[in-house]
């Protein structure tokens, strides 16, 4: 699944360390979903969408 | 699991896991000493026997309640992962062990082996799936 999060970062100027603090997961973490090794479940893929201000579909696709 | 972060559910575990294996070694000197010295019989014999089964029982314990209260399920999905190449590496190495020893008569293996070979698998694996999503 492809996802906007690398940019969606990059517009605030958060590291991926950063994001992962906000979301209260490890760094790993952010790093296996920002590069599509690893889906995030619907409660953390709602979170993101909160902590974004944008809609689950603004951050993820299912092209590739 | 990650430990090198501030996780408590990780601390939480390796606390667990640190006093199950303190437990098990303390377990096995006395059932050893025990059964060299006293040659217990009955009830006690028994109990001593599964002492340090009861430590290793624990430690299973410690790591089921780690996946169950780790909050980060990238986390959970690496221990899962993990344990489940342990157990298919284990299974095939016994069953494999197993008709060897019945068809070319190899050396018997003790079955107190499969929960460190269970380990080390699962060990393996925890670490190539750390480099994999590094």
């Amino acid at each position: 699944m492809k996802n906007r999060l690398r940019v969606l970062r990059a517009e605030r100027e958060w590291s991926q360390a950063d994001l992962a603090q906000r979301l209260e997961v490890s760094r790993q973490s952010v790093n296996a979903i920002e590069t599509g090794k690893f889906d995030p479940s619907l409660p953390l893929a709602f979170k993101l969408a909160r902590l974004f201000e944008t809609t689950i579909e603004e951050i993820f696709s299912n092209e590739g | 699991m990650n430990c090198s972060t501030n996780n408590p559910a990780a601390r939480r575990y390796m606390w667990r896991f640190s006093v199950t294996m303190l437990l098990y070694v303390l377990f096995l000197v006395l059932a050893v000493w025990a059964f060299v010295h006293y040659h217990p019989t009955g009830p006690l014999a028994w109990l001593l026997a599964v002492l340090p089964a009861l430590a290793i029982i624990g430690q299973i314990a410690a790591f089921a309640l780690y996946l169950n209260e780790e909050k980060d399920e990238f986390q959970v999905a690496i221990g899962v992962k993990s344990m489940l190449w342990g157990i298919g590496g284990t299974l095939a190495l016994t069953v494999t062990w197993g008709f060897l020893e019945n068809f070319l008569n190899l050396r018997h293996m003790d079955l107190i082996w499969i929960y460190p070979i269970f380990c080390a698998q699962s060990g393996i694996a925890y670490g190539l799936l750390q480099l994999r999503y590094k």
